[in-house]
């Protein structure tokens, strides 16, 4: 069986950190697959997927180790205008920090649930908002 | 810190006056903005939010002779306006090539109410100077509403940089020194020339909207810092300098953090993000 979802979210902050993990729990009891797998994909390249735990304490260590890794003030090569954009690319340190997020992240289903570590949460991570994201969930299994 | 206005942007994408696929398409191919999509009133609140933006100034733009198609309409300003009068100030649009321009434009004045004029000569295919223009002028000045000037570089198609030069308004500014004009984008590359015209005109203004290399602090340090005096805007044009984004072609968010680290007085960034925009509206 394959089951699959598109989310959609309106960021409000620059740089944000918005829990999915129970829309993607909820995507899998409405998909009826009881074994299988659940991907969560971001559908943007300035966005990602992160699994952490949801500390407010390490949600600010987090967007800090990211900043200092990434500063906003440095000669990056895409700040410039985009021909086939129309527009300036003012985003390179999305870019960059959703190359370390990453764009998914991948959980067994066993019994109808997602098996995941009890500190392990599902992120949709926001670096180049606010914007109109979307965000897919896939399960497949039987 | 007194209020933010941004004098300049497009809202051609915006949810309420795009709503249909075919739309959406035709008004990237217009603009030249291949990639844009329709963005929600609730979005379009968040980035001023993020932005610290209060007000922002919707331009239209009528080419009904040129090529045909009005991208956005006077009757879809004043609709915008209207659904949010606290946020939205909205500019008319006129193709002075139209045999009913005066009255389209008295329209757009007298019975939408709104608040200046938006005229894109290098699009528009006029001379600033023309005499074509001078009932339009004259009907600004009656009904006290100041013109916006796109000047300079355009990356729309069908735009050349003819009638572009800032120095095609001088012959405007000094026939109507009671008429407030504004050039767009600081009329980039010729930001010296915009420079030496505010010096000397008091009736015209210049906004920020120009990020056409680089990041927005790359690029206003470049055009306002070494293209510039240093100083030049902080103690000579202070009173003639406007924030305006060209949004969505450039993104508000950086480029008024890049103004606020220029080195401006605090006042001078008071009137640059919002004092002189309310002089210029009158």
């Amino acid at each position: 069986m394959f089951y699959h979802k598109r989310n959609t979210v309106l960021t409000s902050q620059y740089n944000q950190f918005i829990l999915i993990t129970e829309e993607v729990g909820a995507a899998v009891e409405e998909s009826g697959i009881r074994n299988g797998i659940v991907a969560v994909t971001s559908n943007h390249t300035t966005a990602g997927i992160m699994v952490n735990e949801a500390l407010e304490c390490l949600e600010s260590d987090i967007d800090d180790a990211l900043q200092r890794l990434i500063p906003e003030d440095h000669p990056y090569a895409h700040a410039r205008i985009l021909r086939d954009y129309g527009s300036t690319a003012g985003n390179p340190t999305g870019h960059l920090k959703s190359m370390l997020t990453g764009n998914h992240c991948l959980f067994p289903v066993v019994d109808g649930k997602v098996v995941k570590g009890d500190a392990q949460e599902i992120y949709f991570m926001e670096f180049d908002g606010p914007s109109q994201r979307s965000y897919t969930i896939t399960v497949q299994g039987e | 810190m007194g209020e933010v206005i941004d004098i300049h942007t497009h809202p051609a994408f915006f949810e309420p006056i795009c709503g249909t696929e075919g739309l959406l398409e035709q008004r990237r191919q217009a603009l030249g903005l291949y990639k844009a999509g329709t963005s929600s009133l609730a979005h379009i609140y968040n980035q001023m939010r993020c932005a610290g933006i209060d007000r922002l100034a919707l331009l239209p733009l009528d080419l009904s002779t040129q090529e045909s198609q009005t991208i956005v309409s006077n009757e879809e300003i004043r609709q915008l306006v209207d659904l949010d009068p606290q946020h939205f100030i909205g500019f008319a649009s006129v193709d002075p090539y139209r045999p009913d321009a005066l009255d389209a434009l008295e329209h757009a004045f007298g019975d939408l109410g709104l608040a200046g004029l938006k005229l894109h000569p290098s699009r528009q295919n006029f001379s600033p100077a023309s005499e074509l223009l001078d009932p339009i002028y004259a009907l600004c000045l009656r009904y006290n509403k100041p013109i916006i000037f796109h000047a300079g570089l355009s990356l729309e198609p069908n735009t050349t940089m003819r009638y572009a030069n800032p120095l095609e308004f001088e012959t405007v500014a000094a026939r109507y020194p009671r008429l407030r004009i504004s050039l767009a984008h600081f009329g980039f590359p010729w930001v010296r020339e915009t420079a030496a015209l505010l010096l000397k005109y008091p009736n015209m203004y210049a906004d920020t909207g120009l990020l056409y290399f680089d990041s927005a602090r790359e690029f206003y340090e470049e055009v306002f810092t070494r293209m510039l005096g240093k100083y030049w805007v902080d103690r000579s044009l202070r009173h003639q300098v406007m924030f305006g984004s060209n949004n969505p072609r450039f993104e508000q968010i950086r480029m008024i953090e890049a103004l606020r680290n220029l080195g401006w007085r605090a006042s001078t960034l008071d009137l640059v993000l919002g004092q002189n925009a309310l002089e210029f509206l009158g």
